[in-house]
């Protein structure tokens, strides 16, 4: 029986219960949830709603009126009605974005990481020595590549809030799943290795065995290591750089900062005695920094790293550009305002309209009628008015 | 996690500053922080950026990877490869015995300079298969113990180069410094020798601040088996600068190390005579010993492969930014052009 209501509601553009108990309420949702097997969401304020709330995939609350009880059981709270709009299609849609980027980027920069430190110990007869000082694979996930994604998680944005309202069917890139599919991860996985390749090979090769500065000196562990831990810091950073398209003074300050830190880390590192620094002891006032090469290692291996990446994301921007790509250029050369029947009408386009029942019938009439409008009085100029059917 | 948005939201124009609300209200203060509304630059690639980037690193890397090159061009090194040589052809069979016996390790090899060397002209002597970067190998030292004499017992990390039989503690103790390499060379030329300066071969920072200055070696290869060289007892550590040098472990397998510099030049087509004592046991482990001369330029010493990666890398670059330019112009898409959005591109596509 119960099969036979879900399989006549599916097909339906919306359907009322009435009456119904609370636990009711939450068969309905598990109905729905397990029959159709889409991610259902539950809004509610009440204390009946709570049953509900918790069986759907994502339930909101409502506070106000009736309590806090069902702000109490849900995933997210809201104090009106009317803000399950903005809920969804502006932080749903910026929160799915920045949830997948910062996952894919920290499996990026950790592959890039450890993969050298893997790769190391083919030339140290795999006895487990590290290439890099204790301190650098502390500091790595602590503070210098973890506040740029902090601030990507929390700031990022592809397009702005209004330009979210105006355009809802932007929000299908998170139900579509195109920022999370497994092309992209292991895209991203991919670009891990190759990195993580680039960075121990190139600093290999450039330290062989000769002397890496003019006064005949050799390399030692600590140099290698301190250079090839530099060239990690600058091509992680610079790869959230390029990753990121809403920069503000905090993005700024973190990625930039996280740079700076990990030169005056090793500056400060290096004078502390070496009972604490060891082989670290002065090695970026006296070996390194002085040494041409350390910082010919560092631009390099940093755009080498990058340039795949780049290449990537310019041939996709050119051939295939997503929908955000698309309003953001139209916003960054104000075509929206300088052609608004353009912009009004992808507007109206973006939104989807309903195509059965009572609705759609009367939005056809509608729509007729305008169109006559149209016509009988094609010469004047058209007030601004909206014309979405229903808000 | 719970978003308050207190500010209006009907699918609309401009952000949240409706009407002064009429009852007690409890919406939150506005700040640009809260409402995710900082000034931000938001920057877009479009052809002309993606160009000039592309163009830009190709500019600046090309003449960076031959400044490179010809930086390591200049360089000249000799490398002279010894250790099977300097055996007596009788002995070849069974190098180990013959390495640990005591029998005159004198050698005679000869250099022939390629080009002139300008001084001054650096003395290497190169290892091969000689892991240095070992874990145990890396660890086994006592940083204390080489600082100041007062923790001379400080030989815990050191195991099992930490004690002379029944004699206190060796110092320096650890399997690093017992490993002491100790080939020793002399060079001439036409019979008048060459001197080769051994000072200033360390870092200042190890003579002044790793090694003491009070801090004598003592029961020094004492632990029973001799693994390299022995050290001058009245000398203390931070002017013992072979050890320095030493201890500095190397990141590679194949290393060279800092042996000395001769402040002469060197002229093209020179046979150089090096009188070498052979020493240094690496016939246990196949290792392979081999003597450098080389000079040096700003980039340090030969190694064309910097200069090779910069110049591939901006030739790279140049062949995107050209291919770029002419996908651009070839199959040009307008900035901003609607018919890219998915509802208009028909079906199947996002």
């Amino acid at each position: 029986m119960k099969h036979q209501l879900l399989a006549l509601a599916v097909v339906c553009a919306s359907v009322i219960c009435c009456r119904v108990s609370p636990k009711q309420k939450a068969l309905v949702t598990r109905l729905v949830k397990e029959g159709t097997g889409k991610t259902t969401l539950a809004i509610g304020d009440g204390a009946n709603d709570v049953g509900m709330i918790q069986e759907a995939d994502i339930g909101v609350g409502i506070s106000g009126v009736e309590g806090m009880q069902a702000v109490m059981a849900s995933d997210f709270s809201i104090s009106q009605f009317r803000f399950l709009e903005r809920l969804l299609v502006v932080h749903g849609h910026w929160c799915y974005k920045r949830i997948a980027q910062m996952i894919c980027y920290f499996f990026y920069k950790n592959i890039a990481f450890g993969l050298t430190l893997f790769y190391f110990e083919a030339f140290t007869a795999f006895s487990g020595q590290s290439v890099y000082n204790d301190w650098y694979m502390l500091l790595f996930n602590v503070i210098l590549t973890s506040l740029p994604v902090i601030s990507l998680g929390v700031f990022e944005q592809d397009v702005s809030s209004e330009v979210c309202l105006q355009f809802p069917a932007l929000y299908q890139q998170g139900p579509k799943n195109l920022f999370f599919d497994w092309y992209r991860i292991l895209g991203w996985m991919g670009n891990g290795l190759y990195t993580s390749l680039v960075i121990f090979i190139l600093n290999i090769m450039i330290f062989y065995n000769q002397a890496f500065r003019a006064e005949g000196q050799t390399a030692d562990m600590a140099a290698m290591g301190a250079t090839m831990f530099s060239c990690i810091i600058t091509a992680v950073n610079c790869q959230i750089a390029l990753t990121m398209s809403h920069f503000t003074w905090i993005q700024h300050l973190f990625v930039w900062g996280s740079v700076t830190t990990w030169y005056l880390f090793l500056l400060l590192f290096g004078m502390l005695p070496p009972y604490y620094s060891e082989d670290a002891h002065k090695i970026l006032v006296e070996a390194l920094g002085p040494a041409p090469i350390y910082w010919c290692t560092i631009l390099l291996v940093t755009v080498a790293c990058n340039l795949p990446y780049l290449a990537h994301i310019s041939f996709q921007r050119c051939f295939n550009p997503m929908d955000h790509h698309i309003i953001q250029e139209i916003k960054y050369y104000k075509k929206d305002v300088e052609d608004q029947h353009m912009w009004r009408r992808e507007r109206s386009k973006a939104r989807q309209e309903t195509k059965i029942g009572f609705t759609a019938r009367v939005d056809a009439k509608i729509r007729q009628l305008k169109g006559k409008l149209q016509r009988r009085s094609s010469t004047l100029i058209l007030p601004n008015c909206m014309p979405s059917p229903c808000q | 996690m719970s978003s308050h948005t207190a500010s209006s939201s009907n699918g609309g124009n401009g952000s949240g500053d409706s009407g002064v609300p009429k009852r007690n209200s409890k919406r939150p203060k506005y700040s640009k922080f809260t409402q995710q509304e900082l000034p931000a630059c938001k920057p877009i690639l479009t052809p002309r950026w993606v160009v000039s980037t592309f163009m830009l690193i190709a500019i600046v890397f090309i003449p960076i990877g031959i400044a490179c090159l010809i930086g390591s061009r200049d360089v000249v090194e000799v490398v002279e490869r010894y250790e099977t040589e300097c055996i007596p052809v009788l002995n070849r069979t069974n190098t180990v015995q013959f390495i640990q016996s005591d029998a005159d390790k004198t050698c005679n090899i000869s250099m022939t300079i390629p080009k002139r060397m300008k001084q001054p002209i650096y003395v290497y002597y190169q290892l091969d298969n000689f892991y240095q970067n070992h874990r145990r190998y890396v660890k086994s030292r006592s940083d204390e113990q080489l600082k100041s004499a007062s923790k001379e017992n400080d030989t815990s990390a050191c195991k099992p180069e930490d004690i002379a039989n029944g004699r206190g503690a060796i110092v320096p103790c650890g399997l690093i410094a017992w490993s002491l390499f100790n080939d020793t060379y002399s060079f001439s030329r036409q019979n008048q020798s060459l001197t080769v300066n051994k000072k200033g071969i360390a870092w200042k920072s190890d003579k002044q601040k790793r090694f003491g200055k009070n801090v004598f070696p003592k029961n020094f290869q004492g632990g029973g088996l001799v693994g390299g060289a022995t050290l001058n007892e009245s000398i203390p550590l931070n002017e013992q600068e072979d050890l320095m040098v030493w201890m500095r472990t190397a990141a590679l397998p194949t290393f060279r190390k800092l042996y000395g510099k001769i402040e002469v030049d060197l002229e093209e087509k020179e046979v150089i005579n090096v009188t070498l004592m052979n020493y240094y046991n690496t016939y246990s482990f196949n290792g392979k010993k081999k003597l450098v001369l080389s000079t040096t330029s700003w980039i340090g010493g030969r190694n064309d492969f910097l200069g090779i990666a910069y110049l591939t890398v901006g030739m790279i670059s140049f062949a995107l930014s050209m291919g770029f330019t002419i996908v651009y112009f070839v199959k040009p898409r307008r900035l901003g052009d609607p018919t890219f959005l998915s509802w208009n591109r028909g079906p199947g596509s996002h």
